[in-house]
């Protein structure tokens, strides 16, 4: 309600302001013939690939098992469900009649070729620091794919928020657009991995909290938020994993999508490593790694490691043997068969919870949804699966949950855990 | 005490089947009937296949040999795990001097020449022993008369080894027997009963170590259990479950979501007039994943029966309600005596309840069953130990003959008793029926577990009167839990002294060979658990209880009176008087269960200095049936924790006499599972009933023992030519009452209901007596 | 559609995708050796490997192996020979049998993790795979001999 009121009051200034009517205004831009495929280099068009992987833009834009970018794939926010557009070159329900300066627009300053105004789902605040070449490159990638017929679906948000003319009010409070300006205070390669993550890769979106109206704070940039039903941790030195996020690690995990100490990438996560930062450069790989070790200063903290993971390992044991309660049979049970670890150092194929993320988190979300719903072969770990335990009651969840925080952990026990589960439950699997 | 009727021998029946080996699958078991050339069976994978023709010389019921000379021998017992087949089959080939290699066992189908067909109460070994010693026999002399013939010499010449007869350096296999031979020799029961058989130092097989038949496909995935039987154009049923095991009646069906999952046919409410299934839901599919889907979609609306309102409470106080009634309950015959003046008059008395939670069977494999009729015969494609049980109540609910009503025999995913009961065939028959096509059937998990026949809860009261020195005047027990057989065989219900029917099985255990002076032993059905559920028989069925009770008493007497426990029993095991035994079975009577006693002190270290909060705790047992008796005997060594109040059982010390072991490992793997069965049910297992329904229905609650649960165990076999006795059993009656006499040493509580937990240890030692 | 290789052969099986991979391997290929005991993934009969690694399939959807690879008890070894196959015959492990495609799957995982398992790793891995015959002591004891066999066959090249 709280919010909804905030909504109200903005909207009234805004509406007072004389200008906003001509403010909120953008001309349609003429649409065209759709572009021939040979209009456009080889060498362009697989630029624009890298690119569009880089921006995991078929990840938002296709549905689970769907045609590739031909949208639908619904977006829950705190607002409504919104659905991804088609973007493939349909002329008439994809963006095929849409010039490239139609394209850079929408791209730069989140302005469709109609001249409406789209929603910052669609993420124009990171992406209006693409320059001009690459957007060329994207444009070029994008209207060389098959065309896919698919009509938009009705996004369903409530009144007023769906009035897109509104959304040029959103726009002047917090839409600062312009091309990525490097920070001389670093050298080229981290201004690399800036751009690579804050233009394209738009990490902020998952990884910076927004405001009442859905804006990334940006006072708080990386400091971890809930999207789609997930948790994306903090990328900043808030980040309570207990081995640092150092340089080999953010290496590995982005690169991998395993770190042996921290876990593997699922949920949303899983697309961006397998099916965006998987196909960068080397190079951009490492610039990326760079510019995110940064954030959270994790080389700093290389030497806390070694006894944190001796620790863990111990702690691995403590749901073994004779004196062991119900919580920790059922965990043991459920999960030290994948899970468990002996000797010296963890295997990354059996992550180890007393150094998951997932336990360290303050919100137990991803935890609950991995035990609930798994991780398949194309996330996390590459061609392994971690079943999801959905036959479990709400209750066994989260005595597994509880039994894990209080084992592996010293951090304060999650509240509430059962309903939790119940919440999650409902949500459902998802598109993840 | 009432037993089942031994296996009859008739031999005059030739194998009226003979083809039905023509399609053999397994490494050397064969099962009677083989899925309609069904794909899934890769004849490829079977190395030892049975031969194609079949046998041409079958001189008993039990076995016949082919011109290759394959021995294949007719078992009516179900595998499920204790390979019996090999056991059995070990019996007859060792009497027959056949060659190992050249042995097939086929677990045949039902059908009345087979005379009863039950796997149970571990009687498999020792009734198969006499009947298929003496058909080995028979075969043996008959091949030795024939190959005599061929030969041209007298058969007093000829000695029959290892699939030849041999007469001094010629020989004459016993395939060639079969094709020349003279192959008409039949024996009569009569003849066959006087047969001699070989002596203990002719022995061959029996006691040698062997690869069970059954193992090897069990380690490839060639093994078919009834959960894999299939037919060509099955449709596949996942049953919904009233709320009440009886009285439920279905009020409305709405299967309008499930229409959309593609495969999905029908809800299909059953009409059972053997009120086996009654207020069943079955949702009928193409597919089994589409009838698990359909079933989550379908919305069934049933009236409860009475049971919806009674919980375990109800149920135990109930029994100890019957237990105050001195009218309630049958009388065994224990000896008789004045117990009553004698707990009256004597100086010092010892009473104690002892109870038991209810108990699932929680077998691997979920019951299940195939049905289907063919060509006027309806088929039942499941596994399952007592066909002779359910085949009449199948007739009932079919409305035809039994003789039109065939059970085909599959491996067994685990019985543990819950295949006693072979209730699941009746839903997939009535299906089958009602729909006029093959139905597969199985329960998912919790479906399987509410409709088990659990271990009834029990209450049992024993007291005891105790004399000079130390001695027993009387003893006094009176024990009370559903009753298995009074639902399911009536018939099986000998009459106690007081004229009144009990239930053998669910009683036994509480007439042991101590001298007690007088003794009375009552034997008192609950009829409260009679009507919530179906009481089942559970491994170990009534000793389960009976010797919880009995041997947690015995320890409770013998510190009563300040006596070592080990050495009060002995006192009291003097083998006097009805406690002598004697032929066949129970020969050496109670100083055989001494002597069990004695040996596992000794090799548990009785006496010797223990830790702090550890204890020993000894506990024995007669076995199932005082005339069938395998004397065992378990000393547990357990420590507690005195902050949290777990148990760690460190050790069990086992020490078994059954007589004579045919098969030395696969007896002592009996023993290691039936112990840890008993470790389970002590400690890891019970549930409650709750409402109509068990409380736990899965393994997220319902905890058995793992892995990581094991102690060191340490078991010994007495050496004996006695008539084998049965193992699969025996051991799980002794642990639970050695830990808790054992925490008892260790820290003094004495707890009195299994399964015992932390909580009770912790509640017992804040609140000392 | 999903695609996956089981035992080595590429399958494309019409189920839905949210089908239980188990019921897929059992009724759609035709390999029953892997069972069904609780479907909530607490007893390990369904083990299976998926990409090497022992994965419950009663609770592993069918979309969840696309591409990858699914090795069942009637893959492990062509002729049935694995280590672990000839200590489980050798130590007549199996009574019912009903668990142990299983067992062998999982402790086949492990020994690929931990060559020289501790009692305590076999107790911890193998703890998911319940044995309601209770063959625990000879589970360990093959195991440990599986994992010599191995050991010496590595040591000898």
């Amino acid at each position: 309600m709280f919010r909804r009121i905030v909504i109200g009051l903005a909207l009234a200034l805004v509406l007072g302001l004389g200008g906003f009517a001509a403010f909120a205004w953008r001309p349609s831009i003429a649409p065209i013939a759709r572009p021939a495929a040979s209009d456009f280099s080889a060498d362009l068009v697989a630029r624009g690939a890298v690119l569009a992987s880089g921006g995991y833009c078929a990840t938002c834009h296709t549905t689970r098992g769907g045609k590739p970018l031909a949208g639908g794939r619904a977006m829950v926010t705190a607002f409504g469900t919104l659905y991804s557009t088609n973007i493939t070159p349909d002329p008439e329900t994809g963006i095929g009649n849409w010039s490239e300066e139609a394209f850079r627009r929408a791209m730069h300053d989140g302005v469709a070729r109609d001249g409406s105004h789209l929603f910052p789902a669609f993420p124009y605040d990171h992406f209006t620091k693409l320059s001009d070449a690459d957007v060329h490159a994207l444009y070029a990638w994008l209207m060389t794919r098959p065309a896919v017929a698919a009509p938009a679906r009705s996004n369903a948000l409530p009144f007023p928020l769906g009035i897109r003319a509104l959304q040029a009010g959103w726009k002047l409070l917090f839409f600062k657009p312009g091309r990525f300006a490097p920070d001389p205070a670093h050298d080229a390669a981290w201004n690399r991995g800036a751009y690579l993550a804050e233009a394209l890769g738009h990490c902020g979106a998952c990884h910076t909290p927004r405001n009442g109206l859905g804006a990334e704070k940006r006072d708080a940039a990386y400091a971890g938020a809930s999207i789609d039903n997930w948790v994306a941790p903090p990328l900043t030195g808030a980040n309570p994993a207990p081995v640092p996020w150092t340089s080999d690690e953010l290496a590995a995990y982005l690169g991998t999508g395993i770190s042996r100490f921290h876990g593997t990438a699922a949920g949303p996560m899983a697309p961006v490593v397998h099916e965006g930062l998987a196909k960068l450069s080397p190079e951009d790989l490492k610039a990326v790694v760079r510019y995110v070790a940064s954030l959270g200063g994790g080389d700093a903290r290389a030497a806390e490691a070694a006894p944190v993971i001796a620790k863990a390992l111990v702690a691995d044991r403590s749901s073994l043997g004779p004196l062991a309660d119900a919580d920790a049979r059922l965990y043991t049970a459920a999960c030290a068969s994948c899970h468990y670890n002996a000797g010296t150092q963890p295997n990354p194929l059996r992550p180890d919870l007393a150094l998951n993320s997932a336990v360290s988190l303050s919100d137990p979300t991803n935890l609950i949804r991995v035990i609930l719903y798994g991780i398949s072969a194309k996330d996390g770990a590459p061609a392994i699966v971690m079943p999801g335990f959905s036959g479990f009651s709400d209750a066994d969840v989260a005595r597994i949950c509880a039994h894990l925080r209080r084992t592996r952990t010293s951090l304060p026990p999650w509240s509430d855990l059962e309903k939790s589960v119940a919440r999650i439950r409902a949500e459902g699997r998802g598109d993840y | 005490m009432a037993k089942l009727g031994h296996v009859s021998g008739s031999a005059a029946h030739p194998l009226a089947r003979r083809d039905f080996l023509a399609a053999a699958i397994g490494t050397g078991v064969a099962f009677g009937f083989v899925g309609l050339g069904d794909a899934a069976i890769d004849p490829g994978n079977f190395a030892r296949a049975v031969g194609t023709e079949g046998p041409v010389f079958a001189p008993t019921l039990w076995f016949g040999i082919d011109r290759e000379g394959i021995v294949t021998i007719n078992i009516i017992r179900a595998e499920m795990g204790q390979h019996v087949g090999t056991a059995l089959a070990r019996i007859l080939a060792d009497e027959l001097e056949a060659d190992w290699d050249k042995v097939r066992i086929l677990h045949v189908d039902t059908d009345p020449k087979w005379g009863t067909m039950v796997t149970g109460g571990s009687w498999s070994v020792w009734q198969t022993f006499p009947v298929f010693s003496r058909a080995g026999a028979a075969g043996r002399m008959a091949l030795i008369e024939a190959g005599a013939k061929l030969m041209g010499v007298a058969p007093t010449a000829c000695l029959a080894r290892d699939g030849k007869v041999v007469a001094g350096g010629r020989s004459i296999s016993y395939g060639e027997i079969a094709t020349r031979g003279d192959l008409s020799r039949r024996y009569t029961p009569e003849e066959l009963g006087k047969l001699p058989i070989k002596p203990i130092a002719e022995r061959r097989l029996i006691g040698k170590p062997v690869v069970a038949i059954d193992i090897p496909p069990k380690t490839n995935g060639s093994a078919i259990y009834g959960i894999d039987a299939k037919v060509p154009g099955m449709v596949h049923a996942r049953p919904l479950l009233p709320p009440t095991r009886y009285g439920s009646k279905v009020v409305s069906i709405d299967d309008s979501a499930a229409k959309d999952v593609k495969g999905y046919l029908r809800a299909l409410a059953l009409e059972d007039p053997s009120e086996t299934a009654t207020g069943w839901v079955m949702v009928i599919a193409e597919t089994w994943p589409a009838a698990l889907k359909a079933a989550q979609l379908v919305k069934v609306q049933w009236t409860a029966g009475d049971a919806a309102s009674v919980s375990e409470k109800e149920v135990q106080d109930r029994g100890a309600a019957l237990i105050a009634d001195p009218k309630a309950g049958s009388v065994l015959d224990t000896g008789g005596g004045d117990v009553d003046a004698m707990l009256r008059t004597a100086r010092q008395k010892v009473e104690a309840t002892y109870t038991t939670a209810s108990v699932l069977h929680f077998q691997l494999e979920p019951v299940n069953a195939l049905a289907f009729e063919k060509d006027g015969l309806f088929e039942i494609h499941t596994g399952n130990q007592w066909q002779s049980l359910i085949l009449p109540t199948l007739a009932k609910a079919l409305g035809r003959p039994e003789a039109s009503i065939v059970m085909r025999t599959y491996l067994l995913g685990g019985g543990f008793g819950r295949r006693l009961n072979g209730d699941y065939a009746v839903p997939a028959a009535l299906a089958a029926k009602a729909l006029g096509r093959p139905v597969k059937m199985i329960l998912p998990r919790a479906e399987d577990v509410r409709y088990d026949s659990f271990r009834s809860p029990s209450v049992q009261t024993l007291r005891m009167a105790l004399g000079e020195g130390g001695k027993v005047l009387a003893m006094d027990h009176a024990a009370t839990a559903g009753w298995p057989t009074q639902i399911l065989v009536p018939g099986f219900m000998p009459k106690g002294t007081n004229g009144v029917p009990y239930d053998p099985f669910a009683i036994a255990g509480a007439d042991h060979w101590y001298d007690v002076g007088a003794q009375r032993v009552k034997a008192i059905p609950n009829d409260l658990a009679n009507t919530s559920f179906r009481p089942g028989w559970l491994r170990s069925v009534g000793p389960g209880w009976t010797n919880w009770a009995v041997e947690s008493f015995m320890d409770e007497a013998a510190h009563a009176v300040k006596t070592d426990p080990v050495a009060f029993r002995l006192a009291h095991l003097t083998g006097a008087g009805r406690n002598a035994g004697g032929p066949p079975s129970a020969v050496g009577g109670a100083l055989r269960q001494a002597t069990v006693v004695k040996r596992a002190a000794e090799l548990a270290g009785w006496g010797r200095a223990l830790p702090a909060d550890t204890g020993l705790g000894i506990a024995t047992s007669f076995g199932q049936e005082r005339d069938m008796p395998t004397w065992t005997a378990c000393v547990a060594r357990v420590r507690v924790d005195r902050k949290t109040g777990m148990m760690i059982v460190e050790k069990l010390t086992l020490a078994v006499d059954a007589g004579t072991v045919v098969d030395p490992d696969g007896a002592r793997a009996q023993v290691e599972g039936a112990a840890l069965w008993g470790l389970s049910l002590a400690i890891h297992e019970g549930t409650e009933f709750v409402n109509g329904q068990v409380r736990d229905t899965n393994l997220d609650t319902y905890t058995p023992l793992r892995i990581g649960d094991v102690p060191t165990i340490e078991i010994v076999f007495a050496e004996s030519a006695e008539p084998p006795v049965g193992l699969g059993e025996p051991a799980t009656t002794v642990v639970a009452p050695a830990i808790a006499n054992a925490i008892f040493a260790a820290v003094g509580v004495r707890l009195r209901h299994i399964p015992m937990t932390s909580e009770a240890i912790m509640q017992a030692l804040s609140h000392p007596r | 559609m999903t695609s996956f290789r089981i035992n080595g052969r590429p399958v494309t099986p019409s189920f839905p995708d949210d089908t239980p991979l188990l019921w897929v391997i059992r009724d759609g290929i035709g390999l029953t050796g892997t069972k069904f005991g609780c479907g909530i993934g607490m007893c390990g009969a369904c083990t299976v490997h998926v990409g090497g690694r022992a994965t419950r399939s009663c609770i592993t959807p069918l979309s969840a192996v696309d591409g990858a690879d699914v090795t069942t008890i009637e893959g492990l070894d062509p002729a049935g020979q694995h280590p672990l196959q000839k200590a489980w015959i050798a130590l007549q492990v199996p009574q019912c049998g009903y668990c142990q495609s299983g067992q062998i799957m999982q402790a086949a995982a492990m020994l690929a993790d931990f060559p020289e398992p501790s009692d305590r790793d076999i107790d911890a891995v193998m703890a998911g795979n319940l044995c309601r015959c209770m063959t625990y002591i000879r589970i360990r004891a093959a195991i440990r001999q599986a994992a010599g066999e191995l050991k010496g066959a590595d040591s000898h090249g």
